[in-house]
């Protein structure tokens, strides 16, 4: 299914890695600008958030739209078809969105660390933090893609994730910047977890609450699995 | 045979086109408008985030900004999407086999996009400033600077959407500039912050330009080079329809 997916892919996957690269390290140098003097807690959040939504584009994202458009072009049922445990199926597309986003991480982070002089720590619990959240991203869309039988309303949903992971998620600023209504609704959220569990993997002391944000992204993680599996596994 | 011609017979037509516009337009309109709230309104609110603390003068560039963004969405998504998909459904095959002149099809479709991207561009103003508490000070320069913007970025987004002329390349340019254009453009932040080449750069696209002119008609003091920035997005304009007229002008 690895070789079914590059392949399927091929002229998509070098976009979304440019898509990638943009959103990543684009995304760290542009959002600099917003500042007249950029404060380094406020360099750190965007350097270590950003690779968060590198890691869960691929899944949350391309994932939900192009399934949308195999079922707008009818090959859905044929893929669903194929002699193949869906499991697997769902495993290739794990490695395949990780593969394509872990360059963008490294190269997010690198343009970020020179571009605000930063120095950040990289943990041995980078591993967990990064895998984990990139599953969760990838189960996400697959229960969107798979759950939501109608392919507009996939995408729609996919789209207003986007907005949502990007401008009211505390990924790559404090979570105290936002109202406080909406700090409490991210605290359940997975998008502010993912962010707290990388960036406590990259850098000293800035996040709070590890534990925790393992747990709800887990929780998310596990939730999703559920949904795909109801999905996929019932007859019709 | 007997041609038609003539300033009535233009008229006519004109009007016919703009129930036609008007009419294929309805039901994609909130749509519109959505998107255009979305990203101009939700934009200037998310800036705010990420920024954290903001002072006075730095939410009044944020909120003076946000219109700029609407009026970027309409002519940059709304209108190249409406073109391409009408490329992809032969529509403008269509229109131009209609006995109308052509110059009154797509002056009809100008003027049916600059008007309907007015009230997102509204709302989004409205929104931005109520975000951050802010009273802006209108000017009566706001009704030309609207609708010279909008018309900018209606006829950009159309002449680039025909010149290019294949609407899957047209879609992935659009999907790029899009976030180009909402991270990197001097119009949330002072265009002295951009490096200098890139500065130069938007020293000739209109888009900070046209952030300017908006900005001007609800502040006092922020702007100082107004009249080039008037004379720019006019230039793009009449340059836009230029390209509009090689191409529809050509027999196929």
């Amino acid at each position: 299914m690895v070789a079914w997916d590059l392949a399927d892919f091929r002229l998509y996957l070098p976009v979304l890695g440019a898509v990638l690269i943009l959103q990543g390290a684009g995304f760290a140098l542009g959002m600099g600008l917003l500042f007249s003097k950029m404060p380094e807690a406020a360099a750190v959040f965007l350097v270590t958030g950003a690779p968060v939504m590198n890691l869960i584009t691929a899944g949350l994202i391309f994932e939900p739209q192009v399934v949308a458009e195999q079922r707008i072009r009818g090959s859905y049922e044929f893929l669903q078809s194929l002699p193949v445990p869906r499991s697997a199926a769902a495993l290739a597309w794990y490695t395949v969105a990780l593969g394509t986003a872990l360059p963008a991480v490294a190269l997010t982070l690198v343009t970020g660390e020179a571009r605000y002089h930063l120095n950040l720590t990289v943990t041995p619990m980078v591993v967990p933090a990064m895998l984990l959240t990139c599953l969760t991203g990838v189960l996400l869309g697959l229960a969107i893609a798979h759950g939501i039988t109608v392919p507009m309303a996939a995408m729609l949903a996919s789209t207003t994730l986007i907005f949502v992971m990007f401008g009211f998620s505390p990924v790559a600023f404090p979570a105290a910047q936002l109202p406080g209504w909406l700090a409490a609704v991210n605290q359940w959220l997975p998008f502010g977890s993912m962010a707290t569990i990388v960036r406590a993997a990259l850098a000293n002391g800035v996040a709070s609450g590890v534990p925790r944000a393992y747990l709800v992204v887990a929780a998310w993680a596990a939730g999703s699995a559920l949904v795909v599996a109801w999905a996929q596994g019932h007859r019709r | 045979m007997n041609v038609r011609r003539g300033v009535r017979y233009w008229a006519a037509s004109y009007a016919a086109m703009l129930r036609f516009d008007l009419a294929a337009q309805r039901n994609w309109l909130p749509m519109f408008a959505l998107m255009q709230i979305l990203f101009g309104a939700g934009m200037a609110i998310i800036y705010g985030f990420y920024i954290g603390r903001l002072s006075r003068d730095a939410a009044l560039f944020i909120v003076s900004g946000a219109p700029a963004l609407a009026v970027l969405t309409a002519g940059l998504i709304g209108v190249v999407m409406m073109v391409t998909e009408r490329q992809q459904a032969g529509t403008w095959d269509f229109i131009w086999s209609l006995p109308t002149p052509r110059s009154a099809a797509v002056a009809s479709t100008f003027t049916v996009f600059t008007l309907l991207a007015v009230p997102g561009i509204i709302a989004t103003l409205a929104l931005a400033a109520w975000r951050y508490g802010l009273t802006l000070t209108v000017s009566p320069m706001a009704v030309p600077a609207l609708l010279l913007s909008s018309l900018m970025a209606t006829s950009v987004g159309f002449a680039s959407a025909l010149l290019i002329a294949r609407p899957l390349v047209t879609n992935a340019i659009v999907n790029a500039l899009i976030f180009v254009v909402l991270i990197f453009s001097p119009v949330q932040f002072p265009i002295s912050r951009l490096p200098l080449w890139l500065a130069d750069v938007h020293r000739v696209l209109p888009i900070y330009y046209l952030g300017q002119v908006l900005r001007a008609s609800v502040t006092q003091g922020l702007v100082s080079n107004l009249v080039l920035s008037y004379a720019v997005v006019a230039a793009w304009t009449v340059a836009a329809w230029a390209g509009t007229a090689w191409v529809v002008a050509r027999r196929r």
